[in-house]
């Protein structure tokens, strides 16, 4: 009481303006290199090289899911390789995105708490509509049965192309 | 106690309170904090549909190939890429903001902004091709059946038998095979017999496949399709008839909804990136652009899972 300390505003300031500075305006009292350190603590990693690089295996990767679909594809017969292909592909893509752009990959433990729980409730929200929905066909009425497409709606389809092909074909014969 | 407390406070600094040491609970910003939750939020909301998705496609009967809806590979392909892009750019964009090259990063989020409307450029493009082959969600314009049946016999009945479509095939019929592309000539034909086919007493369940087939064939996966072209509704624009494209109704509703989805959350990232133009971009708004970026890569994430499901599955 006697010997009040010496007016310091940093030493008495420093602490309880931090959060403002963490929270909105970075750059309002972080031009020093400490405050920014501070608040930005991510703010080295990346770099052009790394992006690029992430871009070019984006590229490259959607390349290879676009490949399933041309004809150099060995698994055309079996769709399941392809989809299973592709989705592996897709998760790898969404990783380096989310890893390198979306800049996860030097966060803090933040992220687990924020990203695992959402990616649980999202597999859990699919699996619960399997079955309701996914095995929908498995019992319908009658009227739905009668209304509803089956493959053999494609298969009478695809007869009645061929039936119309022949007959172009006759029709093109004939016309020569 | 309280009093003790005050008194040494005031003994340490004279004229203030005690000093608190803040301890923030996560080591981000809040404006951050809060893009993550939403992000979380929007997680669920994209899985809940992405989800349906699969589970209506797996579980139904018949789902139409990409080809029996005119969906494009390549085109979706090459907006998969431009989305990418614009993942890249936004990055940079922050990049230079941090680094305090203004005008750079103005630059990089131009780059954004039009990439992304580039993006939904091409989309648009690929609604009008849906819309130009009657295949929209619902039914008051959606021309697609499931099935060649009765009902989509009578279908096609009642559309030829409407007066306008009576006085155009009228008007038709009158015009010089001269005055027609080859095209035309043997879609005139076949619309007679189609019409002959539909209106005839006695019909049998693939002469309606025979109709279906002629009105708009279901292309073969070979990228040049049928030998017979694209049908009469593709020859004379004005006739849309009825199309039947098995589970082509689910595959619409899906498609349209994820992808209206998808188109909606570009929309927004659109505004944001042009908001943030009118900002000085330097490292005072570097967390503007990166809240908006991580809004902008999850809106790429969803198209990187869209892309293969809807176009390839």
């Amino acid at each position: 009481m006697s010997t009040p300390a010496p007016h310091d505003p940093a030493a008495a300031h420093g602490p309880i303006t931090a959060p403002g500075q963490l929270a909105e305006t970075p750059a309002l009292e972080g031009d020093t290199a400490a405050g920014h350190a501070t608040v930005h603590g991510d703010e080295s990693h990346g770099g052009l090289g790394l992006y690029l690089a992430v871009f070019a295996a984006l590229c490259f990767l959607t390349t290879m899911s676009f490949f399933t679909y041309s004809s150099y594809w060995p698994w055309r017969d079996e769709p399941q390789v392809g989809w299973a292909f592709m989705m592996a592909v897709s998760c790898t893509k969404a990783l380096l995105v989310v890893l390198f752009f979306m800049h996860v990959l030097w966060e803090a433990n933040w992220k687990y708490v924020l990203t695992i729980p959402a990616a649980m409730m999202a597999i859990f929200l699919a699996v619960m509509l399997i079955p309701d929905i996914g095995l929908r066909n498995r019992m319908v009425s009658q009227e739905r049965a009668l209304h509803m497409a089956r493959p053999a709606d494609v298969l009478l389809l695809e007869q009645a192309a061929s039936a119309a092909e022949e007959g172009a074909d006759h029709v093109g014969n004939h016309d020569h | 106690m309280n009093a003790s407390a005050a008194s040494v406070g005031h003994d340490a600094h004279g004229h203030h309170g005690p000093v608190l040491q803040y301890q923030p609970g996560l080591p981000l910003s809040r404006g951050k904090l809060i893009m993550w939750l939403f992000l979380s939020t929007e997680i669920m909301f994209f899985a809940a549909l992405l989800g349906s998705y699969v589970v209506l496609r797996f579980g139904a009967a018949v789902w139409p190939k990409p080809h029996h809806v005119h969906l494009s590979e390549p085109i979706g392909a090459f907006n998969t890429f431009v989305l990418i892009c614009s993942s890249v750019t936004v990055v940079l964009a922050l990049e230079a903001a941090r680094a305090n090259k203004r005008s750079l990063a103005k630059t990089w989020m131009l780059a954004t902004l039009l990439l992304g409307s580039f993006f939904l450029g091409i989309k648009a493009y690929e609604y009008a091709a849906k819309f130009s082959h009657g295949i929209y969600p619902a039914a008051p314009r959606g021309l697609i059946y499931e099935r060649p049946d009765l009902y989509y016999g009578s279908a096609v009945r009642a559309r030829l038998g409407e007066p306008a479509i009576i006085e155009q095939m009228k008007e038709l019929n009158a015009r010089p095979e001269s005055e027609l592309t080859p095209d035309e000539v043997t879609g005139r034909r076949r619309l007679q017999q189609v019409r002959e086919m539909a209106m005839g007493a006695d019909q049998q369940a693939f002469d309606m496949a025979v109709i279906a087939d002629q009105v708009m064939p279901l292309p073969d996966d070979a990228a040049g399709g049928h030998g017979h072209g694209g049908g009469l509704n593709e020859t004379f624009p004005w006739l849309q008839l009825p199309i039947v494209i098995p589970g082509g109704n689910m595959w619409a509703s899906t498609y349209f909804l994820l992808t209206g989805f998808h188109a909606i959350h570009v929309i927004v990232g659109l505004i944001v990136f042009g908001i943030l133009l009118l900002y000085d971009l330097g490292p005072k708004h570097a967390g503007m652009i990166e809240n908006a970026g991580l809004y902008w890569h999850f809106v790429d994430l969803v198209w990187i899972f869209l892309f293969p499901l809807l176009y390839l599955f």
